[in-house]
């Protein structure tokens, strides 16, 4: 018989937050921008907002990039920004990362790399989610 | 409560229907509707129904599938819209693979 | 109580839109309270007054316009976005932007996704 206790802990825990997931490469679409703009405004006004990066979005994560060459503007150097934004809770998809043949030489730090399992479930916890 | 999955795009030309199955949990629901409709006849379906084994609902848009001419299957459920705003609030959230 | 709050980015000649006018109208029809539209990447087209869609194709915006009348349903666009797609949002009448739009930004968006219980994006 569990005690109360008990069944609290295994209740599942509140969903928050606003999850934005990014799938799209960083410079041939604006979605990576566009997606930017939404989790720095959700930081701004002191909402909690996880980043997770799928399929060809984890690009955007990767180091030694550089978007002047292509006379794109560089939005990916922001990234360094979301600490100051409190945005803290960033997400990779280990299966998107392992299927592009890539390591984890990311230009931010603090990023968890997950398996999809594990993925999935960190989407879970939050209230809303918006892709793109 | 689950998830509710709105799957837009059909497999055969993007990832998204690929990316949605791989965050899926049991007792989540699928909605095919405008091109995700196409993915009643891809090799992800089969193997989705296969792994799930009736854990995750899997919807059709009756119009939108019929409007491509695309063929009924027995083990999906063919609904309408007003049935995905029911399924919006019988989900905690939803999430849309377009 | 069921609030729900839907984000567009699809523009208005875009069959992907008419999908998404569907939801929203059944949603509207059931009783649901959509407290807000927010119209972001292409989707703030459908507020640009100088748009004109062929009278023999699906009419968005003059569906929006219906919904905005017949429900009282706010309709947001991001003006960032909104400056992007050549839709001025400079002077006090606004003369390039459906009267059945407001003018908002990436705030409006934090506002209806707290309070709203659903978000659903098109």
């Amino acid at each position: 018989m569990t005690t109360i206790d008990e069944k609290e802990a295994i209740s599942l825990p509140q969903e928050n937050g606003l999850a934005i997931i990014n799938s799209k490469a960083p410079f041939s679409s604006t979605h990576g921008k566009d997606a930017l703009d939404i989790a720095l405004i959700f930081g701004s006004f002191e909402q909690n907002v996880s980043l997770f990066f799928q399929g060809d979005g984890v690009y955007q994560l990767i180091a030694q990039q550089d978007g002047s060459l292509l006379s794109v503007k560089d939005y990916l150097k922001t990234f360094s920004a979301f600490e100051f934004y409190d945005i803290e809770d960033i997400y990779v998809c280990q299966q998107s990362l392992a299927n592009r043949q890539l390591g984890e030489n990311f230009h931010i730090s603090d990023v968890q790399v997950l398996p999809s399992i594990e993925f999935g479930a960190a989407l879970n916890r939050h209230q809303h989610v918006l892709r793109f | 409560m689950a998830t509710l999955h709105l799957v837009r795009q059909s497999a055969f030309a993007t990832n998204d229907f690929a990316q949605c199955l791989s965050v899926l949990e049991h007792q989540d629901s699928i909605v095919l509707m405008d091109d995700g409709c196409y993915n009643l006849k891809h090799a992800l379906m089969d193997s989705l129904i296969k792994r799930v084994d009736g854990t995750v609902n899997i919807h059709v848009m009756t119009s939108h599938a019929k409007a491509r001419a695309i063929e009924t299957i027995t083990t999906i459920k063919h609904i309408e819209m007003k049935d995905v705003v029911e399924l919006t609030f019988n989900h905690s959230k939803v999430i849309t693979w377009q | 109580m069921k609030t729900l709050a839907v984000v567009i980015t699809t523009p208005p000649y875009s069959p992907l839109t008419t999908t998404a006018i569907a939801y929203v109208e059944a949603a509207l029809v059931s009783g649901i309270d959509i407290i807000g539209i927010f119209f972001y990447q292409d989707g703030v087209l459908h507020a640009n007054n100088d748009i004109h869609i062929a009278s023999d194709e699906y009419q968005a915006i003059e569906q929006w316009q219906r919904l905005h009348q017949e429900y009282q349903l706010p309709l947001h666009i991001c003006i960032t976005a909104a400056e992007k797609h050549g839709i001025a949002c400079d002077s006090i009448d606004n003369e390039k932007v459906n009267e059945a739009f407001t003018v908002s930004g990436l705030g409006e968006l934090v506002e209806l996704t707290t309070k709203a219980s659903r978000l659903v994006q098109f």
